[in-house]
């Protein structure tokens, strides 16, 4: 087994989150809070503005007008859209490298990412569940752990598959097995670290294991939900592949049937291509 | 010249040059069907069983679903100058999340779908990969036919 307190210290080579991420969690927290004030702390950071800028003239909203201005783009999108918009321009910069360790070339990773946030923002708004922020920015960043471990899973890629291909063992539990810690206790790590609530720290750490969580429980359901629908589509292009666990028990928790798996694959698969030009 | 077929989509060819090609086959089916004589392919990306889900979308777009998305592939092949008992058929695809079971596990339910159709036609599959937990991609180069399988994490193989 490698040495874990190795595996953590790497957390410090992910790049910061930036300061923006956090100040707009602490707007949607807080109930008196104006898109005026979000309009500053945007304002306030160039790279968020111009990333906020090109997503809302990308056609995925479908405007004919382009926005030059970022009062614009706000008044166009609405505040919630925004603050999902920054949340996923700010991950870009960790989840967008390639993370060779899970065979995903540069992008892959965030792809798959932005796919599953959007997706489990939709589910989460079909759900009615509390906090649809929490939710997307907890589905964008679940697999941040793979970022930390994909250079251990490397290492120990030969054990790890030979535990998964002789079945009924996911890539999770290899993971933990052969390195000690598996890519979503990392990543509830790599949340503690960047300061997050502990609700998000529940969700990142239980993606895999919706049953387990403690304090987020509806939002990690979605959050798995999102998830396991996207291994489905065939979205997470790594080595792999749709080797996790599927929660029956989570997902009939939702009220979902096996017919609303598939009416929810039919709605986003026809969306793909519009989240691939919102994310390109 | 790759001819890329996206998540429920078809593509036939007859241009000698042509390599259809689908990704990322996670639950989903790709079928690819070739005549060796007419020298026409066709490959099929389907998402998800059966149309009595959603006639609407099924009507929009056929290839989401097995039992209308093989049809028109067939059909689609018939068109260039195939004919059926010529044609070498291969299905791969239909992986599964771990523990999807019974009605939850779309992917066997996808593969079923196709064999069912097939038994019910006299189709005979020449090739099959199927089931399992890893993403496929599928090559048919249309100037003889020749597929390949890449799953994750391995190398490309000729089938």
């Amino acid at each position: 087994m490698m040495d874990i307190q190795r595996i953590i210290k790497s957390i410090a080579g992910l790049k910061p989150i930036p300061h923006v991420v956090n100040k707009i969690m602490a707007i949607t927290r807080d109930p008196d809070s104006s898109m005026a004030q979000l309009s500053q702390v945007i304002s306030y950071d160039a790279m968020t503005t111009a990333n906020l800028l090109k997503a809302a003239n990308s056609a995925y909203y479908g405007c004919t007008k382009k926005f030059d201005a970022i009062h614009q783009a706000i008044v166009f999108l609405g505040m919630d859209e925004v603050v999902d918009l920054v949340l996923l321009t700010s991950s870009a910069e960790n989840l967008k490298r390639s993370q060779k360790g899970y065979g995903l070339t540069a992008g892959d990773l965030w792809r798959y990412s932005a796919a599953s946030a959007l997706l489990a923002r939709k589910l989460a708004d079909q759900k009615n569940i509390a906090d649809v922020h929490l939710v997307f920015t907890a589905a964008l960043l679940k697999d941040i752990g793979k970022v930390v471990l994909e250079q251990y899973v490397a290492d120990g890629y030969e054990q790890i598959k030979a535990m998964v291909s002789k079945g009924n063992c996911s890539f999770q539990e290899a993971e933990k097995a052969v390195l000690g810690i598996d890519h979503a206790e990392l990543g509830a790590l790599v949340a503690r670290v960047w300061q997050f609530s502990p609700m998000m720290i529940d969700i990142i750490g239980n993606h895999h294991c919706p049953g387990q969580a403690v304090v987020a429980k509806a939002q990690t359901a979605i959050v798995h939900a999102s998830d396991v629908l996207c291994l489905m589509m065939g979205l997470n292009g790594g080595l792999d592949g749709l080797s996790y666990r599927f929660d029956q028990d989570t997902i009939e928790s939702l009220g979902m049937t096996d017919v609303d798996l598939q009416t929810i694959i039919t709605g986003f698969a026809e969306e793909l291509q519009k989240v691939e030009e919102l994310i390109s | 010249m790759n001819i890329i077929v996206g998540v429920s989509d078809m593509k036939v060819s007859k241009d000698p040059d042509g390599v259809l090609v689908t990704y990322s086959l996670g639950s989903c089916i790709g079928i690819a069907v070739f005549d060796p004589v007419a020298k026409a392919g066709g490959l099929l990306h389907y998402l998800l069983p059966e149309s009595s889900l959603d006639s609407t979308k099924a009507a929009a777009n056929p290839f989401m679903f097995a039992d209308t998305g093989i049809p028109r592939l067939f059909k689609s092949v018939y068109e260039l100058g195939g004919i059926k008992n010529r044609m070498r058929v291969v299905m791969v695809g239909g992986s599964q999340v771990l523990d999807q079971k019974g009605f939850f596990n779309i992917g066997k339910r996808n593969e079923m779908a196709a064999r069912k159709l097939f038994h019910r036609n006299n189709v005979v599959i020449d090739f099959a990969d199927t089931g399992g937990n890893g993403n496929r991609t599928i090559r048919l180069a249309v100037k003889d036919g020749k597929c390949w399988l890449k799953g994750s994490g391995e190398g490309e193989r000729l089938i």
